[in-house]
């Protein structure tokens, strides 16, 4: 029954779907003795089929819920229906527990075929045969279940496209020389050992059906004028609505279809070259192990024959671009120290390596440095052959981290003086060099680095020596302690400042600006301060500051030389 | 592929009888006769009969009862002592046989015949007896020109090899009848369809249910097994012809793959790898799940759960294949996977704006509030999309209860929040169902009445107390419902290539 059928028979009636009608409760309503009314409305159709509509199942229902039977009653009326019960197959074998929900909606894309693996599946013949076959051979050449299902499925698929009318035309079973030649990746290797004798029996079972397929298979449409009148023949397919045939429409299919095929192959090419590219990968990671291999071998024999040479040449891939090694000038006992060689700038900063023939600045300057430590390194060696046995009390001692360590550490500084007016930065100071050295890039490489040894010794880079309170414990004669102490500072001007701080203690709640300077925050110079304050003593203070601001002044210059205080971190 | 057997030839004109004394040599096809059932005596259709060593039994379908309840019997349940209905004689291939006898004469021949025939056969309803049949225990059908038959062909191809004629023995061979005379006799006249108008029909409209006409009477498996359950089919469904002589069709849960034996099923079970319904998860609470499946995309699977849900829906048709409809399948999860538990389908396009084609939970599942879940799912859907939806017809009788409890709770939910008037249209736009169908359920409810000024709706003592009951239930069993946050879906669009490529 149509929209259209209701509301006409509606509007006769005067019964109108869009208006509101009033809700009332049964007590509301006068008891209409006269039903008159209520036949003005129309019956509206159930929907169920009228020959089913009376069935008798349904018609006690219907009765009873019109008549409002009571609720016990009309519970137990229901529709019959066929018995659903248990099964007796062994539910956890058939279905283990494999499933794990994951946390978002399932996406799947994947068809049944995807998902069942080999469509054919063993019957209780084919399990008796398969028994038999493989009773009467070895254990090598066992046929697996899967590896028989794989031939099996095979052949019913060969021979479906082979003949696909065998069953309308009697047609004899395909002979096993049309199968081997069929043979394709969808059969492996391994199993087409047992393609024959499965043929065989494969054969034998489709015989016994006269050349149907083996699989049970839906009956689909063939054409023939018994399909309408089979009730077996399902899923036909649905004609195609017929489009229109227009020149614009041919050239918009073609000129779809060719863009289609170009993607197609633009995509195909992607992937052969990609195959390529992992064949060739692939070759050479074998390449590469054979290169090693062989080594080893060598590595072998030449231990073997007792050969001895440069290993390092023969045992090693030589990069194309071997080191430029300054060790010309560097004096031989030296090569063998840790810590020593110089890193030398081996690639530009695009990484490409340097020309070796081209002699770099950088180098030049390494050179010389080298040789300057060298010179230095040297001496220090010998000087450290004259202490040995004694103990160096000077002043300053050249080596001191090679002497007893005892000598050093007896004194232990003290940091009370020097403030640091910000907490430390978390770089490192060598970074912070760097940053405050990117201003003027071309310098960075030539500021001559000195090793870390040289400094090892030397005071802390922050605070001026002098200015470094430092306590030493001796063992005097007779066992007596003393306590040395050097460049203790008096305390006084830190007692005023704390007496002036004091002063101002309950006072600077309002007022911000109360002795507090004005900072532009976004100054560098205020931080380039700072950072000359950590580096140098408060004596230089002045002089730095002046230093730097001409340097923040004139940043084109080179002018990194003084920003840095001498004994930069390395 | 059935033998044609053209060699028994009418040995004489039948002649039309109406009731009469039958013998159980005389029984035949399309004979009307009293039945025991469930002790009382109903009179019941024979369409099928065989033998099996010797013993007839008759496939018969109680009148007034759903087809469902058809079944096997063995002789010993039919009345005699009553006279019974013959079936109208026209019907060209009636042939009644006895178990001595085996006639086969299957004819094929276009439903247009049918159609005839069949009117032909309700104008003669009251023909007269044809005494000389009921004699003449060897009479054959003619080579009739009419009737298309529906359940011949298999049962033949089932018992013989291909090609060979039927032997005598009657041993172990079924026999095979024609059931036009039935189908005939079912049908009303007013709604015969041609077989051509029918197939236009599904072709156009994309309808899923089926007329009469296709309808092919005699169940053909005997019992399914899927999951836990052992299920009794309650129709016909066109699973290959070869089931029809297994005892068990075995049905894999989750690829709805059919295996004619257990070994190939097991065989099955330990290479198939799907662990729910090949789709998209729509919508997901702690109870169920949805998945969303493309008749297109899936249609291996879409065509198993066709055959599947035809074993329980009388009207669904599988004449043509799933590529238009949307598949929204409901599945309870557990370690072992997301059982089926029950679906619908949806038409991607549908002209006459219905939401649903046909919906169905599972035998083993029913009973238990799956099905007003599915419906709800079902306008859940169509809220998405804006529309009003309504079942397609015709319904079936589980079909019309389910909508009606369902669209009676909805409506009466609405109309019950103390409103003081009520407009048709909008309770259906907020429900999202047809106006129709509101009217329907008012109607049927007889909440629609006229007092003296006008119409107007009345909250009937009845629905009210019903409604208490169902609340009282919720209570104490926990209710179950769609979660409308919970689905995510965008209305599915198809493009116009995705039509025009259809097939």
């Amino acid at each position: 029954m149509t929209q259209r059928v209701t509301g006409q028979r509606f509007r006769q009636r005067k019964l109108s779907t869009k208006q509101n009608l009033p809700v009332l409760r049964e007590n509301e309503v006068e008891k209409l003795v006269d039903d008159d009314a209520t036949r003005h409305i129309p019956r509206v159709e159930t929907g169920v089929e009228k020959g089913e509509e009376i069935e008798h199942h349904l018609q006690a229902i219907i009765s009873a819920q019109a008549a409002g039977t009571a609720p016990s009653k009309a519970a137990q009326l229901y529709i019959p229906t066929p018995d659903a019960i248990a099964s007796k197959l062994q539910y956890d074998d058939l279905y283990p527990r494999h499933f794990t929900q994951p946390a978002t909606y399932i996406r799947f894309s994947s068809t049944v075929e995807d998902c069942i693996g080999t469509t054919y599946c063993m019957t209780s013949d084919d399990v008796a045969f398969l028994k038999g076959y493989n009773h009467k051979k070895g254990k090598s050449v066992q046929c697996s279940e899967d590896e028989f299902e794989e031939v099996m499925n095979f052949l019913e698929e060969t021979s479906t496209t082979k003949q696909p009318y065998a069953t309308v035309d009697n047609a004899p079973v395909l002979p096993y020389e049309d199968m081997e030649a069929e043979f394709d990746e969808t059969i492996r290797e391994h199993s087409r050992r047992f393609a024959k004798p499965i043929y065989e029996h494969w054969k034998n079972q489709r015989l016994l059906i006269g050349n149907r397929s083996l699989i049970p298979a839906l009956k689909f449409e063939t054409n023939l004028e018994t399909d309408d009148a089979d009730p077996y023949v399902c899923f036909r397919r649905r004609e195609v609505r017929q489009v229109r045939k227009t020149r614009g429409r041919d050239a918009q299919v073609t000129e779809k279809l060719k863009k289609l095929r170009k993607e197609l192959e633009e995509g195909r090419y992607l992937m052969a070259q990609v195959k390529r590219r992992e064949v060739l990968i692939r070759d050479q990671l074998a390449q590469d192990k054979l290169i090693f291999q062989q080594r080893s071998e060598l590595k072998e024999i030449k231990r073997k024959l007792s050969i001895k040479g440069d290993d390092e040449e023969l045992l090693i891939n030589q990069r194309p671009a071997p080191k430029p090694k300054p060790k010309i000038d560097v004096p031989a006992p030296l090569r063998g120290i840790p810590g020593m060689g110089q890193k030398a700038q081996m690639a530009r900063p695009d990484g490409r390596l340097l020309d070796p023939d081209l002699v770099s600045h950088e180098e030049q300057v390494a050179k010389r440095s080298e040789m300057i430590d060298g010179f230095v390194e040297e001496n220090l060696m010998k000087h450290q052959k004259w202490n040995v046995g004694w103990i160096d009390q000077t002043w300053r001692p050249i080596t001191p981290p090679l002497e007893q360590p005892a000598a050093k550490s007896n004194f232990r500084p003290v940091f009370t003086s020097a403030q640091l007016p910000t907490p430390p930065a978390s770089v490192s100071s060598e970074e912070a060099a760097a940053e405050q050295m990117d201003v003027d890039q071309e310098n960075k490489q030539v500021v001559p680095r000195r090793s870390a040894r040289f400094r090892y010794a030397s005071p802390p880079d922050d605070v001026p020596f002098q200015e470094q309170a430092r306590f030493r414990r001796r063992t005097g004669r007779g066992g007596r302690f003393m306590v040395d102490r050097r460049g203790l500072k008096r305390q006084k001007l830190e007692s005023i400042d704390e007496r002036v701080a004091d002063r101002f203690r309950y006072a600077d709640d309002s007022s911000e600006d109360d002795g507090v300077t004005d900072v532009d925050h976004t100054d560098t110079l205020h931080i380039r301060y700072r950072i000359m304050i950590d580096r140098q003593g408060e004596k230089q203070h002045a002089q730095a500051a002046a230093q730097n601001r001409r340097s923040v002044e004139n940043h084109n210059r080179s002018a990194s030389g003084h920003l840095l205080p001498p004994s930069q971190a390395g | 592929m059935a033998p044609r057997e053209n060699s028994h030839e009418p040995s004489g004109t039948p002649v039309p009888v109406e009731t009469g004394f039958a013998t159980l040599a005389t029984l035949r096809v399309g004979t009307k006769a009293f039945v025991e059932k469930d002790g009382e005596k109903r009179k019941a259709e024979i369409l099928h009969m065989r033998s099996r060593r010797g013993k007839p039994s008759f496939y018969v379908h109680y009148e007034d009862f759903n087809k469902r309840l058809d079944e096997w019997i063995d002789a010993d349940r039919i009345d005699l002592s009553r006279e019974v209905e013959w079936p109208a004689p026209e019907k060209p291939e009636k042939k009644k046989s006895a178990p001595s006898q085996k006639n086969q004469a299957p004819s094929k021949s276009d439903q247009k015949n049918l159609k005839r025939s069949r009117s032909k056969a309700e104008r003669e309803a009251s023909g007269t007896p044809d005494s000389t049949s009921v004699n003449l225990p060897g009479k054959a059908q003619r080579p009739s020109k009419a009737a298309g038959k529906e359940n011949k062909e298999i049962l033949v191809t089932s018992e013989l090899p291909d090609g060979s004629t039927p032997k005598l023995e009657d041993d172990d061979i079924d026999m095979v009848d024609v059931q036009d005379a039935a189908a005939a006799a079912k049908s009303l006249p007013n709604e015969v369809y041609s077989r051509e108008d029918e197939i236009e029909k599904l072709r156009t409209s994309g309808s899923m249910t089926q007329n009469q006409t296709e309808i092919s009477r005699v169940r053909n498996l005997d019992k399914i097994q899927m999951g836990k359950f052992e299920i009794e089919p309650w129709y016909f469904s066109p699973y290959p012809t070869e089931f029809v002589d297994s005892d068990m069709v075995y049905i894999c849960e989750f690829c709805l793959g059919y295996y004619g034996d257990v070994t190939p099923f097991e065989r099955h079970r330990s290479k198939c790898t799907l662990l729910h319904p090949p789709g998209n998860e729509i919508y997901r609470d702690d109870y169920v799940s949805f998945f969303e499946i493309d008749g297109r995309r899936q249609r291996t699977w879409c065509r198993n759960l066709c055959l599947l849900s035809k074993l329980f829906l009388d009207h669904k048709t599988l004449y043509y294949d799933v590529d238009p409809f949307l598949f929204y399948c409901m599945a309870t999860r557990d370690e072992h996977g997301c059982h089926f538990v029950g679906y619908f389908s949806k038409e991607k396009e549908s002209a006459e704006g219905y939401n649903v084609a046909c919906i169905l939970t599972l035998p083993q599942y029913q009973r238990r509030g799956f099905g007003k879940l599915l419906i709800d799912f079902s306008y859940l859907l169509s809220k998405r999309e804006g529309k009003l939806g309504s079942p397609e017809k015709p319904l079936s009788d589980l079909g019309l209860l389910g909508y009606r409890a369902y669209w009676q709770e909805m409506i009466v939910d609405i109309l019950v929040d103390g409103r003081v008037e009520a407009n048709i249209e909008d309770v259906g736009a907020a429900l999202a169902m047809t106006t129709n169908d509101v009217l329907h359920t008012l109607q049927n409810l007889n909440m629609l009445r006229y007092s003296g000024k006008g119409h107007c709706i009345v909250l009937t003592d009845a629905v009210l107390e019903q409604r208490e009951r169902q609340k009282e239930k919720e209570k104490k069993k926990g209710k179950r419902s769609i979660e409308p946050d919970k689905l995510i879906w965008k209305p599915p669009i198809f493009s116009a290539a995705s039509r025009t490529w259809n097939w």
